[in-house]
């Protein structure tokens, strides 16, 4: 009797238990379902020809009759606008902002952390407080000083700002700053210099968190948007998302283009995506944790 | 204090060596920090400054902007007596309202979700996180479509159920819901990342001995999930109104601020003050009210969910 009971009761908590873990995957995967919509109906709607598109029916499976896929809107965009060139100009700028933030950046923060100077506790001091310098709040004096250099319309306009960011330092800062003393002290009994315990000792251990550094600031820096907005009002300097935005604000109508675009401008980013998705979460990871 | 210092026990062979009296462990370190404290005090320390005296002055001429006249506070004066700025802080405190706690909420659940025995946990935590990486251009590009009121996707599905849809972004009332909605499927596998890391931490002994006092679900997190999650949820709190408050991109592209001017914004307005208006003081002196505006609420929000439980 009481063995009937107890087993009715485990086989109802399992039924409450299989029930609740079907919901939940349902959820879950119903989730990931809807966030995935928008590409799946951007990339079938960037293949079909234009009568289709005039059909407010998302066509998710193309139709058998007529011609259901064509290539036009790709063929258009790279013979009649400037994407190619576009791409080149972002990727210059974010691995240029990503190569000198991770020089500059590490070279500080060893510096306020492995090296002793008078000052440097003022200087970490301001550094930290600059977070508190919303970025848009600068952009006007910011446009001043870009110009007065002669940066505007240039790389090293949209590069620098970039640079000046503090968000890598202090990342870099948190992480040199728990490095065991005991790894420097033995280098510099053997007569290192202070180059040789930085490249030698600091960059060898820093190197998961440079990468997952590097990687952000690539991907943050190639979706960089208002900045480059100001500075780039050269069609041929564009970057991607200003180029791209251009194109949907003026030169094109249809929604085969705009979808099209919009697959060009994300396909760089999205493979390097799929390829580095840990570094790239890690990264954000650190933010929080640090934070 | 330093490794030479601290291996030798005070002045070293190499510390000795001065130029101008000063140690060669300063020199050094002062170098390596001067490429960037270089660029950072450029652009980054200067334009704050710089912003200042541009907030108290106007600049009368167009195309020569070394002209200028100072007029102390009168940019200030002028911004808190314009309804464009009122309307548009209205604009931005909405879609701060709306788009801040879905961010938070909706990235928390499914930090939570994918963190019990869910099959697939990388797939899932792939899918969710991707819109991230995509930049607002394509974002809004893309959303442009699936709010289409004639050939929507969203509204093509709605026919079913409702005989005319309304156009999501030609709607005084529903404009800035639409751009947040858009904007938390942009954003929120930022937040869900980092609270999935932040849940990860939870030593599981806790919950078992909490298991063994009868506490579970809402007990275990109210109790134990939160509180121990509460770095992690003042830190995206934090960044997400910080964020939101300077949304620019979406009404720019989108909606120019339109219908009627419901989903103008603050950054938007600086914007086109500063660059099409040429009001350079104007400008600057907006920017100077919004990090007041954002000091303010980083203050509050400190105040109510940073210090609760010491």
């Amino acid at each position: 009797m009481t063995e009937t009971t107890s087993q009715d009761s485990i086989r109802a908590r399992l039924d409450g238990d299989t029930v609740r873990n079907v919901l939940l995957h349902a959820f879950l995967y119903g989730l990931a379902v809807l966030m995935a919509v928008p590409y799946l109906y951007t990339l079938s709607r960037s293949f079909q020809p234009t009568e289709l598109l005039r059909d407010p029916r998302p066509y998710w499976i193309p139709p058998l009759a007529g011609e259901p896929i064509t290539l036009e809107h790709y063929q258009y965009l790279l013979n009649n606008t400037l994407v190619v060139e576009w791409t080149i100009n972002t990727f210059i700028i974010a691995a240029g902002a990503t190569l000198l933030i991770v020089v500059i950046d590490s070279m500080i923060a060893f510096s306020l952390t492995r090296l002793d100077w008078p000052g440097q506790g003022l200087v970490m001091g301001v550094i930290l407080a600059s977070f508190m310098v919303p970025y848009y709040m600068n952009i006007v004096p910011l446009y001043q000083i870009v110009s007065d250099l002669g940066l505007i319309n240039s790389y090293w306009g949209v590069i620098l700002p970039a640079v000046a960011s503090p968000l890598g330092v202090f990342l870099l800062y948190q992480f040199f700053k728990d490095i065991p003393a005991e790894y420097e002290e033995a280098a510099r009994l053997d007569g290192f210099t202070t180059f040789q315990v930085y490249t030698r000792i600091i960059l060898p251990l820093a190197k998961p968190i440079l990468s997952a550094l590097a990687l952000f600031m690539f991907v943050y820096n190639w979706n960089a948007f208002l900045w480059p907005l100001l500075v780039l009002s050269n069609e041929t300097a564009y970057t991607l998302p200003i180029g791209l935005v251009n194109l949907y604000q003026g030169n094109i109508d249809t929604p085969g283009l705009h979808m099209a675009v919009a697959i060009l401008g994300s396909l760089p980013l999205f493979i390097i995506y799929l390829i580095f998705q840990g570094q790239i979460v890690r990264a954000v990871q650190m933010q929080g944790a640090t934070g | 204090m330093g490794i030479t210092e601290r291996i030798m026990g005070g002045e070293t062979a190499a510390n000795s060596k001065t130029v101008m009296g000063l140690r060669k462990e300063t020199i050094e370190g002062i170098v390596w920090s001067l490429p960037y404290l270089a660029v950072f005090t450029v652009f980054l320390i200067w334009p704050a400054l710089k912003g200042l005296y541009m907030s108290l002055h106007t600049y009368p001429n167009k195309f020569d902007l070394t002209e200028t006249e100072w007029v102390g506070l009168q940019n200030y004066v002028e911004l808190f007596q314009d309804p464009v700025f009122y309307n548009a802080m209205e604009g931005t405190l909405l879609f701060v309202a709306i788009s801040v706690p879905a961010l938070v909420i909706l990235g928390l659940v499914m930090a939570l979700g994918v963190n019990r025995d869910v099959a697939g946990k990388r797939t899932l935590r792939a899918i969710y996180f991707s819109p991230y990486v995509l930049t607002v251009a394509v974002v809004t590009l893309v959303w442009g479509q699936v709010y289409s009121q004639s050939y929507g996707l969203i509204n093509y599905y709605l026919g079913f159920f409702i005989d005319n849809p309304p156009g999501w972004l030609t709607s005084p009332d529903l404009v800035m819901a639409a751009l947040a909605f858009m904007t938390v499927w942009w954003l929120v596998g930022f937040n869900f990342v980092i609270f999935l890391a932040a849940r990860q931490s939870i030593p599981e002994r806790l919950y078992e001995a909490a298991r063994l006092d009868g506490a579970t679900g809402w007990r275990a997190f109210k109790d134990i999930t939160l509180p121990q999650m509460r770095n992690s949820v003042v830190f995206v709190v934090m960044v997400q109104f910080i964020l939101q408050f300077q949304v620019f991109a979406q009404p720019y592209v989108m909606t120019q601020g339109g219908p009627k001017d419901t989903s103008d914004t603050l950054v938007y307005y600086l914007y086109r003050s500063a660059f099409s208006q040429q009001q350079f003081g104007y400008g600057a002196a907006m920017g100077y009210v919004l990090v007041a505006i954002l000091i303010v609420i980083a203050i509050v929000n400190f105040k109510v969910i940073g210090d609760s439980n010491d």
